[in-house]
């Protein structure tokens, strides 16, 4: 009889669900802990419960088969601007963000040590999707040419304090769309980062007298982030479409070269020599807001599928999408399956055949692989879910009605 | 002739040439050639094969063959579906806490025209219209809210002090032909004061009024017949498959109420507007069994309902065409059929000659797909419609597979391709 019930007991304990989340099958790429390959990625509450093989489907309440997908760390945007200004002028952080697989978004510098607060509270403290923020160092952000070129609103005491204030979302300050030919944004940028130990982001134009080499070799730190390094106003080939050899030595003394593809910075006529140079982005990011996304459509998965079929392997893509951004903004605990970290999972499904794909002039590249993000989780929860592969068919769920 | 061929003795050489040089230009009239694209404009008639010619804004042509020589831009879309630019009748880009910015969520869906439901009141229109409506790419249209202050969320939307029939007429009466209607949505008091002052103002202003009807057993509104009564032939009832909104099917016997028919025959329309709740396909599926299918194919999309799915026009599209519906029945419901419920037929809804150049290009997939309903229950499918290209005022504003642009590779050192 003791036998039976201790039998029983364990038959009960065994039915229990002991994750919340189980994703099997999938083709786990997490490049920070080197797996590549099929493995089981279990979620207890909002954090991930144990990455294995034959994780059993009856210890989970939900159950994914990911037979057919890859499984990544969330995707790590670092170039966004989902910004303070309302609804109606801006890009809905979640959707175009979650729905890229993309589960921490870093505002590039929307807003600036004034308008920073209001920002936090209209947007970052109601959004699904982590969203963390470079700072801008203009006082009033991105709030038009009068502003952004005026020195007298760069005032790095001001945002470094306000870095520190937040240290948990504003991983960096913003320098963009300076148009004086003189160094004082990039370096009061620099300052403001000193002095609340983070990195900076630059946005640069040359001009006679502000040089590009000299931006990457005297003017930013190792550690510093260049955006739109693939732009066509960035001296980065040759005429014979060669690599400056100043990139190498920038690249050398630790500066980060980023995508921050956006309206204008991502071009076919120079990512592709680049890449077949072996010039590759440190971090692949989007500069995302609602002129981006209409033709060249400057999604992150989207984005991540250009590279792809320029000849950058997916390991690569992923990697410059997860591991490498997080580390870039100091934040080595994102971007990675490890387990007992945040559960923020992409899945992601390569669909084969031929695609076109839009730069920002909007020369055209055709591609044999497209990637699409099926399914987020951020925080534990799933998010988006396009195909439905977490939920059971409507003719299971019983009657339901809005009728109670 | 007579008259025509003695000018042209008279005409000076110089003449002559001239003519032959614009003769030659006009081997490129046309700015942009939608070429071999199967047309689907049932305002027109025209579901078959058809080349439309763009000209500026508008479209010049549509005939079974325009030469490619007469074009600036062809793009080839044999094999692909075009129909006039989507009219979205139930949108939310202005003033609902969940609203969107139109272009990124209506242009990549080849909808060229929302219809804000009731974001706005009078109060609040003006600057409606400087933030968005002025700098969207997309045609923005608006039904008001009879509430002054529009959706600012229930404290405002619950006080009938402020559903003011005359100012909300005389803000529509400035303001044609942006202004469309009227909306009334979310009343949470008791009573018909809201539906009455905005069928009021529909009176006052002779537009349509659209109809959220949030019922409440304690609110007197409790026999949904009464609302239907309520309207004028034209109005719409929107949410129409949210079964607590009007009881579309009979809980007991399964069956589409008399009242929904008697309503339809007297000229009140019912819209989808798909949202957040009210999808719902054991609503949808004993409605469409019976025949009782929407005027108007609409998603009421915000930025929780886009969450689901991305529940834009040619999802709710393909949702309604797993119920049976037809491709070209869904797409007269989704362009012809709300451009006359706003009164705005024929400037939009249809692709003929002389019309503002809206159009979108779509793919029907085949295959297995899931499709995921208001409450997020997912019902497969085999046909998936999916935006490929729009063109809204005669420029392509979202191209998916770029057809409508050159490989970089053969482009030179290009700067920015129109």
């Amino acid at each position: 009889m003791r036998l039976l019930l201790a039998l029983a007991l364990a038959a009960a304990l065994h039915a229990q669900p002991v994750y919340d989340l189980l994703i099997k099958n999938g083709h786990v790429i997490d490049p920070a802990n080197k797996r590549d390959g099929q493995f089981d990625v279990a979620v207890i509450g909002n954090k991930i419960a144990r990455v294995g093989t034959d994780l059993p489907a009856s210890q989970a309440r939900v159950v994914v088969e990911a037979g057919q997908y890859f499984v990544t760390p969330g995707l790590i945007d670092i170039h966004t601007h989902f910004d303070a200004q309302g609804a109606d002028l801006n890009l809905n952080p979640d959707h175009n963000a979650l729905r890229s697989g993309v589960t921490t978004a870093v505002d590039a510098g929307s807003s600036g040590w004034k308008n920073f607060e209001n920002f936090k509270r209209e947007v970052i403290d109601v959004s699904k999707v982590r969203l963390l923020a470079f700072l801008n160092i203009v006082g009033a952000g991105m709030y038009g040419p009068k502003v952004e070129n005026d020195v007298n609103e760069m005032d790095p005491e001001a945002a470094a304090r306000m870095a520190r204030k937040y240290p948990e979302i504003i991983v960096g300050i913003k320098t963009a769309h300076f148009q004086p030919a003189t160094w004082e944004a990039v370096d009061r940028a620099v300052k403001a980062a000193e002095l609340s130990k983070t990195v900076v982001m630059v946005d640069f134009a040359p001009k006679p007298g502000r040089d590009y080499p000299d931006l990457i070799l005297k003017h930013m730190r190792p550690g510093d982030i260049h955006t739109h390094f693939y732009g066509r106003l960035i001296p980065q080939l040759d005429a014979a479409k060669k690599i400056q050899p100043y990139m190498l030595e920038a690249r050398k003394r630790g500066v980060m070269f980023d995508v921050g593809h956006g309206a204008g910075s991502f071009w076919f006529r120079i990512a592709v020599p680049a890449i077949q140079q072996g010039f590759l982005p440190d971090t692949i990011s989007t500069d995302i807001h609602k002129s981006s996304v209409m033709l060249p459509r400057a999604y992150m998965i989207t984005t991540m599928s250009k590279l792809l079929n320029i000849g950058m392997s997916l390991e690569q893509v992923i990697e410059r999408s997860t591991v490498n951004p997080a580390r870039v903004i100091h934040r080595p605990e994102l971007g990675t399956l490890s387990e007992g970290a945040v559960a923020d999972i992409a899945i992601i499904e390569m669909q084969k055949g031929s695609f076109g794909f839009l730069d920002s002039g909007h020369g055209k590249l055709i591609g044999d692989r497209n990637l699409r993000c099926v399914l987020t989780v951020r925080n534990g929860q799933v998010v988006w879910d396009t195909e439905g592969l977490s939920l059971t068919d409507w003719i299971k769920a019983g009657p339901y009605s809005n009728f109670k | 002739m007579a008259v025509l061929s003695g000018m042209m003795d008279a005409m000076p050489a110089i003449l002559v040439l001239f003519l032959l040089a614009s003769g030659l230009a006009r081997a490129q009239t046309y700015d942009l050639l939608l070429k071999g694209g199967h047309l689907i404009d049932p305002a027109n008639r025209i579901d078959t094969v058809m080349d439309i010619a763009v000209s500026g804004d508008k479209i010049a042509l549509v005939a079974p063959s325009i030469p490619a020589a007469q074009a600036k831009k062809t793009v080839d879309l044999a094999g692909f579906y075009v129909t006039p630019g989507l009219i979205d009748l139930h949108a939310h880009v202005y003033g609902y806490g969940g609203s969107l910015f139109p272009d990124d969520t209506s242009l990549v869906a080849g909808t060229t025209t929302v219809v804000d439901a009731g974001g706005s009141g009078w109060r609040t229109f003006d600057d409606f219209k400087a933030r968005v409506i002025d700098k969207s790419r997309t045609r923005v249209l608006v039904l008001i809210n009879i509430v002054g202050w529009g959706m600012k969320g229930s404290k405002y939307e619950d006080n009938v002090e402020d559903m003011d029939s005359a100012a909300t007429a005389s803000k529509i009466k400035q303001n044609r032909p942006v202004i469309v209607g009227i909306k009334t949505a979310h009343f949470g008091g008791s009573g018909w004061t809201a539906i009455k002052r905005a069928v009021e103002a529909g009176r006052l202003s002779e537009v349509p009024v659209m109809v959220d009807d949030k019922i409440f057993t304690n609110s007197g509104r409790t026999s949904r017949e009464k609302v239907l009564d309520v309207l004028r032939p034209g109005d719409m009832h929107t949410h129409m498959y949210n079964d607590r909104q009007l009881e579309v099917i009979d809980r007991f016997n399964g069956k589409v109420q008399p009242y929904m028919w008697e309503a339809r025959k007297r000229g009140v329309l019912f819209d989808m507007g798909h949202g957040g709740g009210s999808f719902l396909w054991p609503v949808a599926s004993k409605a469409m069994r019976q025949g009782f299918a929407p005027d108007t194919i609409s998603t009421d999309l915000h930025s929780s309902s886009i969450m689901i799915q991305e529940s834009d026009m040619p999802n709710c599209i393909s949702k309604m065409m797993v119920l049976g519906m037809s491709l070209q029945d869904a797409i007269e419901r989704s362009t012809v059929n709300p451009a006359r419920a706003i009164h705005q037929f024929p400037e939009i809804g249809t692709a003929g000659a002389g019309k503002t150049a809206d159009l979108a290009v779509f793919e029907l997939r085949k295959g297995v797909f899931a499709f995921k309903d208001a409450w997020g229950k997912k019902r497969l499918g085999t046909q998936n419609l999916k935006c490929l290209l729009t063109v809204r005022g005669g420029k392509i504003v979202y191209d998916r597979e770029g057809l409508g642009f050159p490989l970089w590779n053969t482009a030179g050192e290009y700067e920015v391709i129109p």
